[in-house]
């Protein structure tokens, strides 16, 4: 026995002998919050600066306010599609890996529907602005595309997920990757709604006080 | 099954084969952690030799060595080096080498991303490295203000390569602050509850929640900067709605954390080696456990008190003036902690105990000139002075390279099997120390009759030239017992008197392992008992139905992350090359954004990406180990 052996009492180790703890699946989720961890302090960091660069100017965003429809409409897509890949996860959970990779394919198609649409937002923004008008359009510019660049890798994280030959419970990493990417999707939805708040919502505000 | 064959079992298990594939493929922390030292002592000597080439310009007055422009880049790059390349991964590179065996695991948590962060690291330094080869170092000054730095009065490439590698760089220090975070929440051996945690645990542990958070900020700055320059956007710009400070704000965000991220994993190490040469625990553990935890975590707020000259409310300047002293409180508590111990303990005069009480008095001295520096008229007067320069090497020398030179002596055994020479060892101190003092010292009197930092010369007659020619004879001293402890690895490494196990008689687990490890660092993996596992009498390798031996893949445990109760096993990747080729193609195609390669710089981010896939793809069964 273990506790005869040893004068000083070792931790106990809870388990049968000969059986095993379980398999270690969760590694890779927790380096997916940390991943979320540190790019959302670089939205924080970028969302700083823009409120930093609007303090004490009288003539911030107000000419052009962005226009408010696209942007909307995005959010609506992608909050939607936040939902859509949960039922997919969800089904995954029963076992249903036809309706999960349906789910996934779906979420898939929303997301390219908001990369589009934003194409169509810029096109219409860049009449009034562009990157290099002023301050306020480089970080305009560059909020939007950041995020669009976190669409686009999150994007290809699903892809990635609907390419796997195999959804069943597997011994072999990626582990759960259907969770890990979803946490990232999810992640990059929720920064939207902030980008929604602050760059399109706040000057509409200011500017026509409803 | 006997003890011989489960070795056995594990070598085959664990080794990297011994090929040219495996020098390139392999995921062995051990490997990765001396390559990450041995790479930053590399920079290191880089950086020291531009230092060398400053003192000597300044050595005299009116001395024309180097032009104005050269001046400036050289003591640019000595600081980027420094700070960046050599400072930190440094402390990464110990940290790679004995954490995982201190806590009781055989690697870190993910070792793909651990040799990619490697390479990461010493790529990112080539590309900076690659500027001054084009004769276009960048010339800013490490912490490269605008507008200075915008295209139009840095129009060479130097810049967008300091933007593009630390960039590089950003990603290289995030990977390694994840897997240290995953390491240690999660692979702790059975019974080493957070109250057990050894400090220098503690300290990394800190630093890497700090990288995490501080480290976009430096990210969104070098991007800012790079748009600036060459995509004709206005962050910076004032003329059109930019701020310069914007820049300030942001660097600053990052930098102060920085300074204690290239600190306390260095305080860990003293207090690891200060209790071993003092021969008792350290006094007041959990002081200085909360006290690292506080200090990285005030280090966010009061990164203002850098730009107390740049003018801002009352209000707010006292409001970082005071985080500045708080700070110093903390380090305090770490400081009283060591001189506690001291004085209780029953001293073992080691080298590295030399280095250690070395570093211990050049940081007092270094952390009282600090609060000059946090007291906000004093610091108006010392400001770009070589008072500065004196103060960020006291604190930098005594906060870093004195502790990394003390550990280099402590566990420079258990990575090589051999002692380094101890006489030899005490005569570099004595050189390093006496030269430092002398090269640094000065340079407080010098800051306060005036001279600026970042001139490229003086006149005569300021009464500033025998002191400058004494620094600059103090530097070649410094050098010269910098250079006797490389002398010293070089020959302690064939000819060194054989080590053992635990040639310290120290308390942590790594002192378990044989010197040098084997791969798999442990035949049964430990469980812990105390605060000092190998100085209380538990029995380690009590494991008679060899139910911790986890033979039969790669495999390490995974336990809870404050009781470090044990739940499940993990398995653990094999070498591959996808971590260097993604790596490759990284640099690529940020290189080619320093040109503004456009093509190269989507293609090169595609092939990165048909790398990412690969690498998270499923092995096939026939690869797999559990
Ligand atoms: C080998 C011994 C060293 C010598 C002789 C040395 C010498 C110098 C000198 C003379 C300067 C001032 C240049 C000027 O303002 O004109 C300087 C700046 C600096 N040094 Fe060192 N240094 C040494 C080691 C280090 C180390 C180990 C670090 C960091 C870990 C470091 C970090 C810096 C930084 C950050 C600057 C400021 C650069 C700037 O102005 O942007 N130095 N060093």
């Amino acid at each position: 026995m273990m506790a005869a052996a040893a004068p000083v009492q070792a931790t106990r180790l809870p388990r049968q002998p000969g059986t095993r703890y379980p398999l270690d699946k969760s590694r890779g989720e927790w380096a997916m919050w940390l991943t979320i961890a540190t790019e959302g302090s670089l939205f924080v960091c970028l969302f700083a600066s823009y409120f930093y660069l609007a303090n004490n100017k009288n003539r911030w965003a107000i000419d052009h306010p962005p226009k408010l429809h696209y942007a909307l409409i995005m959010l609506a897509v992608l909050l939607s599609s936040s939902f859509v890949l949960h039922w997919g996860e969800s089904q995954l959970k029963k076992q249903r890996y036809v309706a999960a990779r349906v789910g996934l394919g779906i979420t898939i198609l929303m997301g390219l529907g908001f990369l589009a649409l934003s194409a169509f937002e810029y096109m219409e923004h860049w009449k009034d602005l562009t990157p290099d008008s002023n301050s306020y359009g480089s970080i305009f510019y560059t909020i939007v595309s950041f995020h669009a660049a976190h669409v686009i890798m999150g994007l290809l994280m699903l892809s990635y997920t609907l390419t796997l030959p195999r959804y069943s419970p597997t011994s072999r990493s990626p582990y759960r990757p259907y969770h890990v990417a979803g946490l990232y999707w999810h992640f990059v939805d929720i920064v939207w709604v902030f980008v929604v708040a602050f760059l399109y919502v706040m000057p509409n505000v200011r500017v026509y006080g409803f | 099954m006997s003890a011989t064959a489960v070795a056995q079992r594990l070598k085959t298990e664990w080794e990297t084969p011994k090929s040219l594939w495996g020098k390139f493929a392999t995921v062995d922390h051990k490997e990765i952690g001396i390559r990450y030292i041995v790479t930053a002592l590399v920079f290191m000597c880089i950086g020291g030799i531009e230092a060398l080439i400053v003192r000597v310009q300044l050595a005299r007055p009116d001395a024309a060595l180097v032009s104005p422009e050269v001046y400036d880049q050289l003591f640019t790059m000595h600081g980027i080096t420094m700070i960046f390349w050599y400072a930190q991964p440094i402390l990464s590179g110990f940290a790679i080498y004995v954490i995982p065996m201190m806590i009781g695991a055989r690697d870190m948590a993910l070792p793909r991303l651990n040799a990619f962060t490697y390479w990461a690291f010493l790529l990112s330094g080539i590309l900076v490295y690659i500027a001054p080869c084009m004769g276009q170092a960048p010339h800013a000054g490490w912490f490269a203000y605008v507008p200075y730095t915008l295209y139009q009065y840095s129009p060479s490439h130097g810049m967008d390569f300091y933007a593009m590698s630390l960039i590089l760089f950003t990603i290289s220090m995030t990977g390694g602050a994840v897997n240290f975070i995953l390491t240690i929440m999660r692979q702790r051996a059975p019974g080493m509850s957070i109250n057990r945690m050894p400090l220098f645990v503690y300290s990394t542990f800190t630093i890497s929640w700090v990288s995490i958070f501080a480290m976009p900020a430096l990210t969104a700055a070098c991007v800012f900067l790079e748009l600036d320059r060459r995509w004709g956007t206005h962050f910076y710009t004032i003329a059109h709605g930019g701020s310069a400070i914007l820049w300030q704000q942001l660097f600053w965000f990052f930098g102060h954390p920085w300074v204690y991220i290239i600190f306390l994993p260095a305080t860990g190490m003293l207090s690891m080696i200060i209790p071993i040469f003092s021969r008792r625990p350290i006094v007041g553990y959990p002081w200085v456990a909360v006290s690292t935890i506080l200090t990285g975590a005030v280090g966010f707020s009061v990164w203002m008190h850098h730009m107390f000259t740049v003018g801002m409310s009352d209000m707010s300047m006292s409001f970082f003036s005071a985080g500045s002293m708080m700070i110093s409180i903390f380090t305090t508590v770490q400081i009283f902690a060591w001189v506690a111990t001291l004085w209780k303990g029953r001293l073992v005069m080691t080298t590295a105990m030399h280095y250690a009480l070395g570093s211990i008095a050049v940081l007092i001295v270094g952390g009282l000139n600090g609060v000059v520096t946090g007291i906000i008229p004093l610091d108006w007067q010392a400001h770009n002075t070589y008072f500065v320069v004196s103060h960020i090497h006291y604190v930098l020398i005594g906060g870093n390279m004195f502790p990394v030179f003390a550990a280099l002596f402590y566990w420079f055994p258990k990575m090589t099997g051999k002692m380094l020479n101890e006489s030899l060892g005490k005569w570099s101190f004595w050189i390093c120390f006496v030269g430092f003092n002398v090269a640094f010292f000065p340079m407080q009197i010098l800051g306060f009759i005036g001279m600026p930092r970042r001139v490229y010369t003086y006149p005569a007659g300021l009464g500033w030239s025998s002191m400058n020619m004494l620094e600059t004879a103090g530097a070649f001293v410094l050098g010269i017992g910098i250079l006797l402890i490389f002398i010293n690895v070089f020959i302690s490494r064939r000819r060194g008197r054989i080590a053992g196990r635990n040639p310290w008689n120290a308390d942590t687990l790594e002192w378990a392992t044989d010197s040098p490890p084997e791969a798999y660092a442990f035949v049964h993996l430990p469980t812990v008992a105390s605060r000092h596992p190998l100085w209380d009498d538990h029995d380690e390798e009590a494991d008679p139905s060899d139910e911790r031996t986890l033979d039969d893949g790669r495999l390490t445990l995974v336990s809870t992350w404050l009781d470090a109760e044990p739940y499940a096993v993990a398995s653990m990747p094999k070498e591959t090359l996808v971590p260097l080729l993604a790596c490759l193609t990284l640099f690529g195609f940020f290189l080619a954004l320093v040109f503004q390669l456009m093509w190269l710089v989507l293609g090169c981010f595609l092939v990165t990406l048909s790398f990412a896939f690969y690498w998270l793809w499923p092995r096939p069964e026939a690869e797999e180990g559990a």
